[in-house]
């Protein structure tokens, strides 16, 4: 996903308009695509995205933990539908206690189980101003066509 | 365990499934790390290395019944961090698949018997989902620079497959047009099946491997079938 997303901007298939999103953003890793890809596959991708973020986003930044370290979304493993959601929600509220640290407006992540948890996080704290957004969604967002 | 407990009846010690397992169990030198670094410790009294020592010591019925394997999201964290590289990870897996299917919490295991019978998650029929598709196509054709874009649902010899994330074609079918438009962007030439389009793969969540398994299975037919030359799984 990643590679096939550098290789239509390096190969100029897709133009980007990097100034259609102005405000601050953060990149979440998903454990799937880090610590998991990591020992399943030999290789974590963490800079494949933070490329296509460069090439996407005038201002965004890395949060704290990240890459190796990072915290997960605490909608992983299955746990957006086992319905413990008081647990679901009490993990995911650390993470984004990391993440309203960074005062950052969007989050972009290239996961669909942490973006369902990203937003079911927000809808209960009643911060509907954060962003949600798949990376995907961001590059095809500032297509210009 | 629970901390009121002050004797272990050994009679109720099992390490016979436990002792066949390869995640170096038996290595864990109690230092703590998992514990320390892992975002549900101390949810129902429980935490990485206490799991790991259960495992070890063989309370093997204590720890399918307890909820905290469920609770935890398998990230991974412990066992990046244990100098013994015990697979905490793989281990919550393997203890999920030791309950009985019908004791597994939420819709996990319904999703699965449904993407068994029917190949996917909602048990969506085939008309149904080509419907979504082509739905939803439609009204990207409307949008200024996708006139005359069309799905190609089920077509031969395409660079890519793209598989579908079930919440796609359910309560989220605008997240379709993302990928959608990169496509028709970059002319790529791509696929979605029209059966067995399922993206997800809930065996993994319950460690259910079979289920796992034929999940894979039946996309690898997809490609075959379609004679598909890469395959995009962003599930």
């Amino acid at each position: 996903m990643f590679d096939l997303l550098i290789k239509y901007i390096k190969e100029e298939r897709i133009r980007l308009d990097k100034s259609r999103y102005p405000q601050l953003a953060v990149y979440h890793d998903p454990c799937n695509y880090g610590r998991k890809a990591k020992e399943y596959f030999g290789h974590a991708f963490y800079d494949e995205p933070r490329w296509i973020m460069d090439q996407c986003l005038a201002n965004w930044m890395d949060m704290d933990p990240c890459k190796d370290a990072q915290l997960c979304c605490g909608g992983g493993g299955g746990t957006l539908l086992t319905g413990y959601n008081e647990d679901r929600l009490l993990y995911g509220k650390k993470k984004m206690d990391r993440i309203l640290a960074t005062t950052a407006e969007m989050i972009v992540v290239p996961c669909h189980s942490c973006h369902g948890q990203f937003n079911s996080v927000i809808k209960d704290l009643g911060i509907e101003n954060l962003e949600v957004k798949y990376l995907w969604e961001v590059v095809a967002d500032i297509l210009v066509l | 365990m629970r901390s009121d407990k002050t004797s272990i009846a050994m009679e109720l010690l099992n390490s016979d499934r436990h002792g066949a397992w390869s995640f170096l169990q038996d290595a864990c030198q109690t230092c703590g790390y998992c514990s320390s670094v892992c975002p549900v410790a101390g949810i129902d009294d429980f935490d990485p290395r206490k799991l790991v020592r259960m495992v070890n010591l063989g309370f093997e019925q204590e720890i399918i019944e307890a909820r905290w394997p469920w609770v935890c999201t398998m990230c991974a964290k412990c066992e990046d961090q244990c100098p013994m590289n015990v697979d905490i990870a793989e281990m919550v897996k393997q203890i999920r698949s030791m309950r009985d299917r019908d004791k597994v919490p939420g819709v996990l295991h319904k999703g699965i018997e449904a993407a068994t019978e029917s190949g996917n998650n909602l048990r969506l029929p085939k008309e149904d989902f080509v419907f979504v598709l082509e739905d939803v196509a439609e009204e990207l054709a409307e949008e200024p620079g996708f006139e005359g874009f069309t799905v190609p649902i089920d077509k031969e010899d395409a660079n890519i497959l793209n598989t579908v994330h079930n919440k796609l074609v359910n309560t989220h079918t605008d997240d379709l047009k993302h990928w959608w438009k990169i496509f028709h962007a970059a002319k790529e030439s791509w696929t979605i099946p029209s059966d067995n389009w399922e993206g997800t793969n809930w065996g993994t969540f319950t460690g259910d491997e079979n289920a796992m398994k034929m999940m894979t299975g039946r996309i690898v037919e997809n490609m075959k079938r379609l004679r598909a030359k890469n395959l995009l799984w962003p599930e």
